[in-house]
C-alpha cells in the first residue's frame, strides 16, 4: 500500500548565494526537485542613483550613469548622452559616432566573453571558464590602451567623445582583431560542439516566444526566443545602418530554428562576437576625419545645456544584455534634469527567466539565471537612503560579531578565535 | 548616384510608417494629443498624451495594432501638481526603423489613480510596482501591489522620488546628495 504524498516547499534562493554573482532573491516553490513557481525580490543592491541624480547637473550625471555598472558602463553613459542630445537638439560629429561604435563593440566583446565563462563555470566546466577569461584579457588591455581604463571608460560626452582614436590606438585594435580571428573559432568549437555543454544547455530554462513577448525580453534573451529585434538596428542608431548591422538570430549560428533555451541564448552571444569584430573593422575603415565633439570644453557644454535642453528625450541603445532605455526631462534655465530614469535590460529579462524556469529542475536554476547575463547592480539603481543611523561594519567588527555569535551558540567553546598576526589593514 | 534623388522624393510624398501610426491613433482617439517629433539624427518618435479615462483603451488599441508590441519602459514622475506615468513602446519592429511610441498619462496628486494595464502588457506590472513605491501612484486593480525595490521596513507614506513634502525628509539622509555638502544633508 503506497500512497504518494505531495507537498510543496518554499525555499529562498539568495540574496547571497554561491551560484549568484550579485545579490538578488528568488523564492522558489518546489515540488521535490521541480520548480513550481518563482517570486523575484529586488533591491539588495539599491544605491539610490535616481535620487542622487535629482541633485546633480547634466555633466555630473554622465559619470554617475557610468558607475551604475562596471561591465556595461559605456552603454549607460552612451544612452544617457543620447537622451540628453535628443532633448537638447545637439548634433554629434560623424567621427565621434564611429568612435562610439568602436568602444561599444569592444565592450560587447568583453561582456559576452565574460558571460560565456560564467555559464561554463556554473555547470562546473572550469576549463572553459579559464579559456574564455584568458581570451577576454586581450580586449580589456585594448580598452585600457584606447580609453585609459579597464572599466568606466569615460569616452562619451554630450555632443561627441572625449578622446580620439589615433594611428597607434588603431594598430592596437587591429592587432586585437587579428588575435580574436584565431581565438573565436576555438571558443565557438568548445561551446557549440561539446556534448557536456549540449546536455546541460539544450532545453533548459526554455523561454517560449509568447512568454518572451509578454515579459518584454530583450537582447540575446529575446533573440534566443525568436524575437527579431536589435535596438541598434530598429532604432537606426548613429552610423550603425551604414556599417551593416542586423540582428543575430540563433538560426544564423546553430542552423536550427530558435527554441529559446540556454543554448540559443549562448549561440546568439557567440554570433555577436563575430559581428562585433566586423563592425569594428568597418568602423575603423570608414572613419572620417574631423572634430570629435560639438563643444570644445566642459564649461561651454555646461552653459549650452542650460539653454538648449528644454523638453523630453529618449535614448535607446543595444547594450550587451539587450535594449537599454534612458529618459531625460529638462527645463530651460536649469542645469539639472527634472527626471532621469534608466531601464536596464536585466529588468524584463529577469522576469522572463523566472517564468521560463517553471517546470525545470532546481539544479538548472543557477545556469538559467546566468544565461540572461544578469546585472543586478544595473537593475537595483533606484532610490535611496540609510534609515536612521548609518553603521559601517569593518572586517574587525564582523569578526567580533561572529566570535560573539559562536560563543552564544556554544558557551563552552575552547580555543582562542582571535587571528594571529596582522589582519588586513582595512 | 541616381538613386538618392528618387529615394528623397519618395520619402517626401509617402508618409513613413511612424506617421501612419500617429495618424491612426489621432483618428481613433480625438481627445489625445499626438505629435511626431524628429530629432537631430532624423529619428522620428510619436509622443501621445492621453487622458487617463482613455488610457486602457489606447493600450488595448496598440496591442491590437501590433500583437508583438514591445513594452520597454514605464517612467513614474512628479510634475509638480500632477503625477505622470510615461510608457515607451516599440511597435512594428519587423523592419527597421521600428516605431518608437511614447504614451503619457497624468493624474492629479489628490487623486493619483491610473488604470492598470498589466493584463495587456504583463511586464508593465513591474514598472507599476515601482511607480507605486517611488512616487505613490495608485494603479487601480493591479494584481500585485507589493514593494519591488524598497525594503519592507521602509516607512509608509514616504515616496523617495516625490519632489514635495512626501519625499525623503532631510533627517533620513546621511551623507547623501552633493559630495561637498557632507554636513547637514542634501539641501543645505
Amino acid at each position: 500500500m503506497t500512497e504518494r504524498v505531495e507537498y510543496w516547499v518554499k525555499i529562498p534562493f539568495g540574496p547571497i548565494h554561491p551560484g549568484l554573482e550579485e545579490p538578488e532573491k528568488f523564492i522558489l516553490t518546489l515540488d521535490g526537485e521541480k520548480i513550481i513557481d518563482v517570486d523575484v525580490k529586488l533591491g539588495y543592491n539599491l544605491r539610490g542613483i535616481q535620487w542622487i541624480a535629482l541633485r546633480r547637473n547634466y555633466i555630473q550625471i554622465m559619470y554617475l550613469a557610468e558607475r551604475m555598472c562596471g561591465i556595461c558602463s559605456f552603454s549607460h553613459n552612451h544612452t544617457y548622452t543620447r537622451a540628453v542630445e535628443e532633448a537638447g537638439g545637439i548634433e554629434v560629429p560623424e567621427r565621434a559616432e564611429y568612435i562610439r561604435v568602436i568602444i561599444g563593440e569592444l565592450e560587447r566583446i568583453h561582456s559576452h566573453l565574460l558571460n560565456l565563462g560564467v555559464l561554463a563555470h556554473d555547470i562546473g566546466y572550469d576549463t572553459l571558464l579559464h579559456l574564455t577569461w584568458l581570451a577576454r584579457e586581450k580586449v580589456m588591455d585594448t580598452l585600457e590602451a584606447v580609453s585609459g581604463n579597464r572599466v568606466n571608460y569615460s569616452m562619451v560626452t554630450i555632443g561627441g567623445v572625449r578622446r580620439d582614436i589615433d594611428e597607434k590606438k588603431r594598430r592596437i585594435i587591429l592587432d586585437m582583431i587579428k588575435y580574436y580571428r584565431e581565438v573565436f573559432p576555438q571558443i565557438e568549437e568548445a561551446f557549440l560542439h561539446d556534448p557536456t555543454i549540449e546536455a546541460r544547455f539544450r532545453d533548459t530554462a526554455v523561454i517560449s516566444k509568447r512568454v518572451a513577448l509578454e515579459q518584454g525580453a530583450v537582447g540575446p534573451t529575446g533573440r534566443g526566443s525568436g524575437i527579431r529585434d536589435d535596438a541598434r538596428w530598429s532604432e537606426r542608431l548613429g552610423v550603425y545602418p551604414d556599417l551593416g548591422i542586423k540582428p543575430v538570430m540563433p538560426q544564423d549560428v546553430t542552423g536550427e530554428r530558435p527554441r529559446g533555451d540556454v543554448f540559443d541564448r549562448m549561440a546568439v552571444r557567440i554570433g555577436e562576437l563575430y559581428q562585433s569584430l566586423e563592425l569594428i573593422e568597418h568602423a575603423l575603415d570608414g572613419m572620417p576625419d574631423g572634430k570629435i565633439k560639438a563643444f570644445p570644453k566642459d564649461n561651454v557644454l555646461y552653459a549650452k545645456l542650460r539653454l538648449m535642453v528644454d523638453g523630453e528625450g529618449i535614448g535607446r541603445y543595444e547594450a550587451p544584455r539587450g535594449e537599454l532605455v534612458h529618459y531625460v526631462r529638462g527645463k530651460k534655465g536649469s542645469d539639472k534634469p527634472l527626471r532621469w530614469k534608466p531601464r536596464e535590460p536585466t529588468f524584463p529579462n529577469l522576469f522572463s527567466v523566472a517564468k521560463g524556469v517553471i517546470g525545470d529542475q532546481v539544479a538548472d536554476f543557477v545556469v538559467a539565471v546566468a544565461s540572461i547575463d544578469p546585472c543586478l547592480s544595473c537593475t537595483d539603481r533606484v532610490a535611496v537612503i540609510e534609515d536612521g543611523k548609518r553603521k559601517v561594519l569593518t572586517e574587525k567588527d564582523l569578526l567580533k560579531e561572529s566570535i560573539r555569535k559562536t560563543r552564544e551558540i556554544n558557551p563552552e567553546i575552547k580555543g582562542d578565535p582571535t587571528p594571529v598576526g596582522a589582519s588586513c589593514s582595512r | 548616384m541616381n538613386d538618392n534623388p528618387v529615394n528623397e522624393t519618395n520619402e517626401v510624398k509617402e508618409p513613413t510608417k511612424i506617421e501612419k501610426v500617429a495618424e491612426t491613433i489621432a483618428e481613433r482617439f480625438p481627445e489625445a494629443q499626438v505629435e511626431v517629433k524628429t530629432n537631430r539624427w532624423k529619428r522620428q518618435r510619436v509622443w501621445v498624451r492621453i487622458p487617463r479615462e482613455k488610457y486602457r483603451e489606447l493600450m488595448d488599441f496598440i496591442k491590437k495594432l501590433d500583437g508583438e508590441a514591445h513594452y520597454s519602459i514605464g517612467i513614474e514622475q512628479d510634475w509638480g501638481d500632477e503625477l505622470g506615468f510615461l510608457s515607451h513602446l516599440v511597435v512594428h519592429y519587423k523592419a527597421a526603423p521600428a516605431v518608437s511610441l511614447i504614451v503619457d498619462v497624468h493624474a492629479p496628486k489628490d487623486d493619483p489613480v491610473i488604470p492598470d494595464i498589466s493584463d495587456i502588457f504583463p511586464i508593465a506590472l513591474q514598472f507599476e510596482r515601482e511607480g507605486m513605491e517611488m512616487v505613490g501612484i495608485d494603479f487601480e486593480n493591479a494584481p500585485d501591489k507589493r514593494r519591488l525595490f524598497l525594503p519592507d521596513d521602509f516607512p509608509e507614506g514616504i515616496y523617495p522620488l516625490r519632489l514635495d513634502d512626501k519625499g525623503v525628509p532631510d533627517e533620513m539622509v546621511k551623507n547623501a546628495g552633493h559630495p561637498y555638502y557632507l554636513k547637514g544633508g542634501a539641501r543645505k
